[in-house]
């Protein structure tokens, strides 16, 4: 058995009316519905206000003679001018909510063609907003035949059962991953899918968004493009407010995010509005937020959530309605964890999180970011930049290498390019510069004070037996002078970097000869001979 | 199971009910595919979905397919239960078609069964309640059967509303009947209904009737019902000495009274001029009982599309053989055999 129709809709105090034998002449919407040869109504819930009792009578009446199987249930609803979107609103609504809806055996439909056109916008809102779990039915004039039912037409609100706008809006959305992807053809598929996942957030919600990922991952870039998404698509009209609060410390960091009034300390001249007013109705990045101090993240709070908050010296608060985006490289439950960031406060911006991958997570995205970065390159400077073939196969094979750390992740990709563009002669990099690129690379990478590497390094140096005689307060200090010597010229050389501070208190220069002392003693010789 | 392609012939409703009569009293089972396939709203409608509803709860069947706009059925039947039935039908559709689909499960039934319809009851496109009463009714009665129809009130198209209740007697046999003489027209009546409407209009058709047929006096009628419609119908009956006959013109927007009547009249006049005695409708009517029966044979005008198409439905149910042959003129020759 299939499910059963149910029509709820109001009487049409002019559209319905009709008294004597012509009003079946007449085209009479609540009528016309239940005569469709292919629409069975097995139920009509008829609203009307009490002032039409009579007029509501004959329809029923009516609708009994033409569709006996239809069952007619009047509802009579009051409300004071039906042209008064809050008094009809608040009337539906009340309908809507205590209407014993059984959605498992019963079709709804709202029909929205009588009823003043404030009602009828009160049955779309309330429809659209599933306090009616139903379609929208709208009915229209027969054209010639005046007994003849006329036209009906089921809207489903729910846009997606359309395949012609399902396309528009994968198209729409299409576009807009791109556009957060600033049109890059990035081909990692962990990243594409957070970029899709991000878009959905970006487009349907104003909820405080926490991008998370290492230094240079492009946080500030992703929520600059949000931003401009959101404003394109008229969901924001304020502005793009921008702050790293690892540079807000001290008494300046309340004043800078919230304002003061003139005089609320000594130097303060006049008013300023402070970051989040600023960003009343607009946007508002805070990266690093887990550099915030306490008394910042408590205010900070109080002003997401009643979107209200106190200028410093100031006795009236201030309001501000903005969208958070905030930003981070450190682990913030840890931060919670040691006392330095607030649970509450981590909780409220936790609610989207999306983790941006290191530049060296998406091998694939090299080439494309390269290409990206020389079209910066020559959008900033005027002057268009090319690799040879063979030197941009030399680079990309470099980046995409383990030896690539891309430890600053965009921010080391966009400062390589630069360099190289710089460097190349009429427009073209060549495989020169590409190695003194790598090069340069590999030297900013280079981790002296990475532990692991230390070991590494003294067990190639020394025999185990050796090694296993020094103390863990001298194995660095050796490693170091090591990695010194290997990188120097001579001997005489590594003894200047190594004692460069006390050497200026000397008459005569002998560090070569307290480094070879040095390294005597661990039974070591210059030039340092590595297996 | 029986297959059906609803396409075939005259591709509208008939096809539907012709089969759902046929399954019910043979009791076999069918599958209709193409339902109204060539039609601007395919597959079922409203009025068809009330008869296979009708069917199924006669003879408890089982069935599959029964939604707006399907345009396939399977139709199980069982056992058909005679009783006390009641069937409402929207506007659109007409309580005899209805009765018509049901009708022959109901004449081989295990007793009487009581049946009240709801809503149209003298629509266009469907045969007329007068008709029923007092054309389709008597020959049954002839055939051994009991068909008592009553009238409570008209239900016209568009306001509907109507109600007749049909008493139906069964019998084991049924007999067959040969049509072949009209004989001597015994009696002759025009009756013009107006329902809520100006009287006017029954007096004009009336009168219309008279200049065409030569009909006079107590042959024109005239009755005012208050209480329903609106609605305007000419009933033109014509009882002869072996059969009665009936032809209707229904009142319209935008149409003259004078063509409404002069639409029917024209109807009478072929008729009588044919010299037959089973009218186009009526040889619709008469095919399914006179299966029933084994045998049987009438004389008719040109069938329609209806009537050939319900030949080859009831043929693919029935183990009969029914041949249509042209004799003089506008006459055809119906005969059913076994």
């Amino acid at each position: 058995m299939s499910k059963r129709t149910v029509v709820i809709g109001l009487l049409g105090p002019v559209l319905d009316n009709g008294r004597g034998p012509q009003r079946w002449e007449r085209w009479r919407p609540t009528i016309s519905l239940c005569q469709h040869e292919d629409l069975l109504v097995h139920r009509l819930e008829l609203l009307y206000e009490p002032k039409f009792t009579t007029l509501a009578k004959l329809i029923e009446e009516d609708v009994r003679g033409c569709s006996p199987e239809t069952t007619v249930r009047p509802h009579s609803i009051a409300w004071s001018d039906a042209w008064d979107f809050q008094a009809v609103y608040g009337a539906l609504h009340d309908f809507a909510r205590t209407y014993p809806f059984d959605t498992e055996n019963e079709d709804y439909l709202v029909h929205i063609t009588t009823g003043t056109h404030v009602a009828q916008i009160c049955l779309f809102l309330l429809t659209e907003s599933h306090y009616f779990p139903a379609k929208l039915l709208q009915t229209s004039p027969p054209g010639k035949r005046p007994d003849d039912p006329g036209q009906y037409a089921i809207i489903d609100l729910d846009l997606s059962r359309y395949d012609r706008l399902a396309s528009r809006f994968a198209q729409e959305a299409r576009e807009s991953t791109s556009f957060l992807k600033s049109g890059i053809e990035t081909r990692n598929k962990r990243f594409n899918a957070l970029i899709d996942h991000i878009e959905k957030v970006a487009i349907n919600s104003r909820s405080p968004i926490l991008l998370m990922g290492p230094t240079g991952a492009g946080k500030s870039q992703l929520a600059k493009r949000i931003y401009e998404l959101k404003k394109a698509r008229r969901q924001l009209a304020g502005s793009f407010v921008e702050i790293n609060c690892a540079t807000l410390r001290g008494d300046a960091a309340m004043s800078a995010l919230f304002g003061h009034v003139k005089g609320a300390f000594t130097g303060a001249l006049k008013d300023r509005p402070g970051l989040l007013r600023a960003a009343d109705g607009g946007l508002l990045l805070l990266d690093e937020i887990g550099e915030l101090g306490l008394d910042e993240q408590a205010m900070l709070l109080r002003a997401m959530e009643e979107k209200r908050f106190l200028p410093v010296g100031s006795d009236h608060e201030a309001k501000s309605d903005f969208q958070l985006i905030a930003g981070t490289n450190r682990n913030l439950a840890a931060r919670v964890a040691e006392g330095r960031f607030r649970e509450d406060l981590l909780a409220r911006v936790n609610l989207w999180t999306f983790v941006l991958p290191a530049l060296r997570q998406r091998p694939e995205d090299l080439e494309p970011n390269i290409q990206y970065e020389l079209d910066r390159f020559a959008q900033a400077t005027g002057m268009r930049v090319t690799f040879n073939r063979e030197a941009r196969e030399r680079y990309v094979c470099f980046s995409v290498s383990p030896e690539a750390k891309w430890n600053g992740n965009f921010r080391d990709l966009n400062a390589s390019i630069t360099r190289m563009a710089t460097l190349s002669a009429g427009g073209r990099i060549d495989v020169g510069i590409v190695e003194a690129e790598i090069s340069v690379l590999q030297r900013l990478w280079q981790t002296p004070d990475d532990h692991g590497d230390d070991e590494a390094l003294l067990r190639q140096c020394l025999d185990e037996r050796t090694t296993a005689t020094i103390d863990p307060f001298d194995r660095v200090q050796l490693a170091y002078v090591i990695r010194t010597c290997l990188e120097s010229r001579s001997l005489s050389d590594a003894g200047r970097q190594l004692f460069a501070i006390s050497r200026l208190q000397k008459s005569i220069a002998n560090d070569a000869d307290r480094l070879r002392k040095y390294l005597a003693r661990f039974g070591l010789r210059y030039p340092l001979a590595l297996p | 199971m029986i297959l059906i392609d609803g396409s075939q012939g005259e591709g509208g409703g008939q096809i539907l009910r012709s089969s759902l009569g046929l399954s019910m009293v043979t009791g076999r089972s069918f599958r209709i595919e193409k339902i109204r396939a060539g039609r601007a709203k395919p597959g079922l409608m409203r009025q068809h979905l009330t008869a296979v509803q009708a069917a199924a709860q006669i003879c408890g069947a089982d069935v599959e397919g029964d939604a707006i706009g399907s345009q396939s059925l399977t139709f199980v039947p069982s056992k058909v239960k005679a009783g006390e039935y009641r069937f409402s039908i929207g506007t659109a559709g007409s309580t005899t078609l209805v009765l018509q689909t049901i009708l022959p499960a109901l004449l081989r039934a295990d007793g009487p069964t009581h049946v009240t319809l709801e809503g149209g009851t003298h629509n266009p496109f469907a045969p007329p309640f007068p008709f029923l009463q007092q054309a389709f009714a008597p020959l049954l009665a002839k055939m051994g059967a009991k068909l008592t129809l009553e009238l409570d009130r008209p239900g016209f198209y568009p306001a509907g509303g109507g109600r007749f209740t049909a008493l139906v007697q069964p019998c084991d046999v049924l007999t067959p009947i040969s049509l072949i003489e009209r004989g001597a027209v015994m009696h002759r009546c025009c009756t013009a209904i107006v329902a809520n409407l100006p009287g006017e209009i029954a007096k004009r058709e009336v009168c219309e009737v008279g200049r065409l047929l030569g009909w006079t006096g107590d042959e024109l009628r005239i009755r005012d019902l208050k209480d329903c419609g609106p609605g305007n119908i000419v009933v033109l009956e014509v009882a002869s000495e072996h059969v009665t006959e009936v032809f209707v013109g229904f009142g319209e927007k935008g149409v003259l009274a004078e063509q409404v009547a002069s639409g029917a009249a024209e109807d009478v006049r072929d008729y009588l001029t044919a010299d037959v005695p089973v009218g186009r409708h009526l040889a619709d009517q008469l095919l399914i009982p006179l299966a029933l029966a084994g045998a049987g044979e009438f004389l008719t005008l040109a069938p329609t599309a209806h009537t050939t198409t319900n030949a080859d439905i009831v043929s693919r149910f029935l183990d009969v053989r029914i041949v249509i042959e042209q004799r003089e003129g506008t006459r055809y020759h119906v005969c059913v055999r076994s």
